[in-house]
């Protein structure tokens, strides 16, 4: 009996980014099926933040393709010119299913904790503004930053800031999550609120993108463990085997330095 | 010299007042055009195509470069030189002091505008429009719901500093026979021959107005910074 | 200089040169002159400027609060009137002075006072306002360490301001003074008002001579952005000879 092939929820195809004579990806191929989390770890410099940023377009790879549910972005790849996306109705489209997280949080500072979650719902996916407004205080409560849903983001801590960041995410109803360093910009006390949150959601099984440092989550919640270093993929597999049996000798090294 | 004859600094301050209505006229009109126009500057020079910012730059170096005085002759005394523009529509109003030196303030205070709204817009952070887009955001959303809020409060010290130096020229129309506030001045010292009084009286004029509108501006600052400022709970302790 | 006898562009830039040139009917020497005249009470005006700029931040930065009111009223009043009015003050205020004066001797009617004297004061008092505020800013600017280091080495006062202060505020001035300079550029227009026969009244004679106001406003408009854009090339130099020797965040 064959089992119906299963659309990939994200499909990375051959990319490679260059910034000018200066190339940061090669030839990066990676599928993401649905309900999987997948941690990207690497040295800084590796790659690992222009790969997730070209997920959603923030980066324009120079070769190769990125699909969201077999959907591929169009692209314009010339060798001369700086590649672009050619068509903006489908870029925003896309990037509303998957929405991102960022390492310095990026709320926006003029709107209250509430207005910032219900900001792109209502004026990116023209939803009913009173049904978001319900859906944002739920969420809050989720997160358990309830009581600060009236607050603007300046008098927040870091980990609640970021706690509302993922709300905000959440409250686009995205079908991918990707968080870029969701960690790295946090005072340690305040990590630990932030990734309890995300396994959370791991264990709800949404598809999750996750460019981090943190071990103890990239060898205890991912389903898959994918390392890069300068702009190659060197490791790519489950935690159990990838941590066990490190291929790659520069694995090895870097499990070690980060191991506490 | 009698700096204390009060009813003569009275006389000569009321006669000043009769032109404070056209000073703020004059400084309402230009501010306004020259916004709209400082707006249209400042998209060029931040669209990115290089003929449209050049023409934009283009601009505000010719007019922040020559003195207002050159720019508001040119449109008073110059204009008349050319006969087609003295049979056109836009004659009657090109003859009228009142609307020449509204033009000239305008086309000046344009040029130092669309820098301080390009200075504005710049300062926004780019993380939140980086988050903006990634939430898939339009160019036109963007910019009325992230960018537009934040630099209006970004560049509100440096446009109050603007609207000041548009009340100080607004002195410059008493040379095209104004009667504003500087106007009636000049035209009170050159009968009265006592020079320091009025000067006295209409620096004071001048300096309340700027008083009024820097107070005003600030206030209109506070109200848009409530994000900014650190909270202070009930109990009167910092958030 | 005679440009060729076309109709339309050409015969008009002909006319143009013809009008401005070096000939006896040309108006270029007068208004090469007027503009040696704006530069001349500029640089005076400037000069004078500096000089009440840095007394007025001194009195900014002094301990004694009386100063510190002093110098402020000073910038505030000074930056809030239009530049126009205090030119007024100074040119029939001396003319007043000068007349009354002129009276003791036993002159008759009115004497007015030397309009180069009471612009270049008019404009020194003006622009002071603002280099203080520049000097004030500069000195500020400074590191308090450099400072404590010089106290810690035992240099006085007059030592520390010397070598330490002075130079250092001097290196962070020159931006601020550059802007204060265009200003005064732009100012001096101001006193053709009361008959200055710098450029501007230069070209409203020319023009009221000739009955061609855009012509010779229009020249006065690309003289003084001549004179801007040398300034401002001039003003970079300064900036980047001081500055060599320090890192600063690009």
């Amino acid at each position: 009996m064959t089992v119906a092939p299963c659309i990939a929820a994200v499909e990375i195809a051959r990319l490679e980014k260059c910034y000018g004579p200066l190339k940061v990806l090669h030839d990066i191929s990676l599928k993401a099926q649905p309900g999987e989390v997948i941690s990207i770890l690497g040295a800084s410099g590796s790659g690992k933040s222009t790969l997730l940023r070209c997920v959603n377009m923030l980066e324009v790879p120079n070769a190769g393709t990125v699909s969201i549910f077999g959907e591929a972005y169009k692209l314009e790849q010339s060798p001369d010119q700086p590649a672009r996306v050619t068509d903006r109705r489908q870029l925003q489209r896309l990037r509303a299913q998957a929405t991102m997280v960022f390492q310095s949080f990026n709320l926006w500072s003029h709107l209250t904790v509430l207005e910032n979650l219900i900001e792109a719902p209502v004026h990116v996916q023209n939803r009913n503004r009173k049904a978001c407004i319900a859906e944002a205080e739920a969420l809050l409560e989720r997160v358990g930053i309830a009581d600060k849903r009236n607050a603007y983001p300046a008098h927040l801590s870091g980990g609640q800031q970021q706690r509302a960041a993922i709300a905000r995410a959440l409250a686009m109803h995205p079908k991918i999550m990707l968080f870029d360093e969701p960690t790295s910009a946090l005072d340690p006390e305040l990590v630990a609120e932030v990734l309890k949150v995300m396994r959370d959601l791991a264990a709800e099984g949404r598809t999750m993108l996750v460019v981090t440092h943190e071990m103890g989550f990239a060898r205890n919640v991912s389903s898959r463990v994918v390392f890069l270093h300068k702009g190659y993929i060197e490791e790519d597999g489950t935690p159990a085997e990838v941590f066990s049996n490190p291929r790659s000798e520069r694995f090895r090294q870097f499990i070690s330095k980060y191991a506490h | 010299m009698n700096l204390l004859d009060v009813s003569f600094l009275g006389e000569t301050f009321l006669a000043l007042c009769r032109g404070i209505p056209l000073t703020l006229q004059l400084t309402a009109i230009s501010i306004t055009s020259g916004a709209l126009l400082a707006t249209l500057l400042a998209a060029l020079r931040l669209s990115g195509n290089r003929p449209l910012d050049a023409l934009a730059r283009g601009y505000i170096f010719v007019f922040r470069g020559t003195p207002l005085l050159v720019q508001l002759y040119i449109i008073y005394y110059g204009l008349s030189q050319f006969p087609e523009l003295r049979r056109s529509f836009a004659w009657p109003f090109l003859r009228e002091p009142y609307w020449c030196a509204s033009l000239a303030l305008c086309l000046n205070t344009a040029a130092y505008s669309a820098e301080i709204i390009r200075g504005g817009v710049i300062s926004v952070p780019l993380g939140q429009i980086e988050a903006a887009k990634a939430y898939g955001m339009g160019q036109l959303t963007l910019l009325r719901r992230i960018i537009a809020p934040q630099a209006i409060r970004l560049m509100l010290p440096a446009y109050s500093n603007e609207l000041i130096l548009v009340v100080k020229s607004t002195a410059l129309a008493s040379t095209i026979t104004m009667m504003e506030v500087t106007g009636i001045a000049a035209k009170l010292i050159s009968v009265s021959y006592r020079p320091v009084e009025i000067f006295i009286c209409a620096g004071a004029i001048y300096l309340l107005l700027n008083f009024s509108i820097t107070r005003l501006l600030r206030l209109v600052e506070r109200r848009l910074s409530r994000d900014q400022r650190p909270l202070v709970l009930a109990t009167g302790e910092q958030a | 200089m005679v440009i060729g006898a076309w109709n339309g562009p050409g015969r008009r830039v002909g006319a143009y040169f013809d009008l401005m040139g070096f000939a006896d009917s040309g108006w270029g020497f007068d208004m090469l002159r007027a503009t040696a005249v704006t530069l001349a009470v500029a640089l005076a005006g400037f000069g004078l400027g500096s000089l009440f700029g840095m007394l007025a931040a001194a009195a900014s930065l002094s301990p004694v609060s009386s100063l510190r009111h002093l110098a402020d009223g000073y910038t505030t009043v000074l930056r809030g009137v239009p530049d126009l009015l205090v030119i007024y003050l100074f040119y029939f205020g001396g003319s007043t002075v000068v007349t009354d004066i002129g009276r003791l001797f036993g002159a008759e009617g009115f004497v007015s006072a030397p309009v180069f004297l009471t612009g270049a004061m008019a404009i020194g008092v003006v622009s002071g306002a603002y280099q203080s505020e520049v000097f004030r800013g500069a000195v500020l600017a400074l590191s308090r360490g450099e400072i404590e280091a010089a106290k810690a080495y035992g240099m006085g006062p007059f030592l520390r301001f010397r070598r330490i202060i002075l130079p250092q505020a001097t290196r962070f001035a020159i931006p601020g003074l550059g802007n204060v300079w265009q200003l005064v550029l732009k100012e001096s227009a101001l006193i053709s008002v009361v008959g200055l026969v710098e450029l501007m009244r230069q070209a409203q004679i020319g023009a009221g001579s000739t009955r061609k106001p855009f012509t010779f406003f229009l020249t006065a408009g690309v003289l003084y952005l001549l004179i801007s854009l040398a300034s401002g090339a001039a003003f970079r130099a300064a900036e980047a000879r001081a500055m060599c020797g320090i890192r600063r965040a690009s």
